[in-house]
C-alpha cells in the first residue's frame, strides 16, 4: 500500500524520499568510517611507504570496497535529486535548464565509472 | 497599470507582482541555516571529481601517495580542505536537522531557532577540531 501510494498518488514523494534514506546511508556510513579510522589510524607511520602500505591494506578488504561503493552510489543519487531541485529554482529558461541538467547527468554516470573502476582495482 | 481583466487567464500568471529585492529581507537564522545548507550542497557537488581524483591518487602507488601528501601539505591546499570540511560539516549536521524536522522533531519557530544556533555552533566547532588536526 505504501508503495501504492509513492508510485501512483504522490510521484514525487518518492524522489523526496529517495534523498532522505540516500542521506541516512551516507550518515551511517561517513561516522562509521570516522571512528574505523580513528581506531586502525591507517596513515601517520615514521615513513611513507608504511603509511601507504597501511592505507592499502584498509581500503582493500571486499567489505570496504563495496560498501564504499555504496556509499557513492547513494551520494551520486542525493546529488543527481539535489542539483535538480537547485537547477529547476534558478534556471528559468527550460532549453538552458535540460542541458545544464544533463551535463549534470553526464557527470554523475562518468563518476560511477569512474569510481567501481578504482574501487575495482584496488 | 496592468489590467489583468484584460488578459487571458494563461496570461495572469506572468503579470503576478514579484518582490525579489533581496536587500528588503532580512534572513531569519533558520533560513541562513536552510540556504548554506543549499550552498554547501552545490560547493560539495562541485569538489566532488577533486576529491574522486584524490582518493584514486592515494590508491594508485607509493609515489603517486607520496606526491598527494606533499600536494595536501601546502598551506594554501589546507586552507581550501578546512573551506571544504565547511561545507562538509554544514551540509551534514543542518541535513541532519532538516531530517529530524521531517519526522517531526524540534519544529515549534522556538526549538527551530535554537536548533539552528546549536547546528552552526556545530559546525564551528568541528571545522576548528578539523583546522587543528590537519594542521
Amino acid at each position: 500500500m505504501f508503495i501504492q501510494l509513492l508510485t501512483h498518488k504522490y510521484p514525487g514523494m518518492r524522489l523526496w524520499l529517495s534523498q532522505r534514506l540516500t542521506a541516512v546511508v551516507m550518515a551511517i556510513y561517513i561516522v562509521s568510517l570516522i571512528i574505523l579510522l580513528l581506531i586502525t589510524q591507517p596513515f601517520g607511520y615514521a615513513t611513507w611507504q608504511e603509511s601507504y602500505a597501511a592505507w592499502y591494506a584498509f581500503a582493500s578488504p571486499v567489505w570496504f570496497r563495496l560498501s564504499t561503493l555504496v556509499f557513492f552510489m547513494c551520494l551520486l543519487m542525493h546529488a543527481w535529486l539535489g542539483v535538480a531541485d537547485v537547477l529547476k529554482d534558478y534556471v528559468f529558461n527550460k532549453t538552458l535548464r535540460a542541458y545544464m541538467q544533463m551535463a549534470v547527468d553526464i557527470a554523475l554516470v562518468v563518476y560511477l565509472f569512474w569510481l567501481v573502476y578504482i574501487l575495482w582495482n584496488v | 497599470m496592468i489590467k489583468l481583466g484584460d488578459k487571458k487567464l494563461g496570461d495572469k500568471k506572468k503579470l503576478r507582482p514579484k518582490n525579489l529585492n533581496l536587500f528588503t529581507i532580512r534572513l531569519p537564522i533558520n533560513a541562513v541555516v536552510s540556504i548554506l545548507h543549499r550552498a554547501s550542497g552545490v560547493g560539495l557537488f562541485l569538489a566532488l571529481p577533486l576529491f574522486i581524483l584524490a582518493f584514486k591518487t592515494s590508491l594508485d602507488s607509493p609515489n603517486h601517495y607520496f606526491l598527494l601528501s606533499n600536494i595536501l601539505n601546502t598551506w594554501y591546499i589546507k586552507l581550501m580542505l578546512i573551506a571544504l570540511s565547511w561545507a562538509f560539516f554544514h551540509h551534514f549536521f543542518a541535513g541532519i536537522r532538516h531530517l529530524l524536522q521531517d519526522i517531526h522533531w524540534m519544529t515549534s519557530l522556538q526549538k527551530a531557532r535554537f536548533s539552528s544556533r546549536f547546528v552552526l555552533w556545530l559546525v564551528g566547532f568541528s571545522v576548528c577540531v578539523f583546522a587543528w588536526i590537519i594542521w
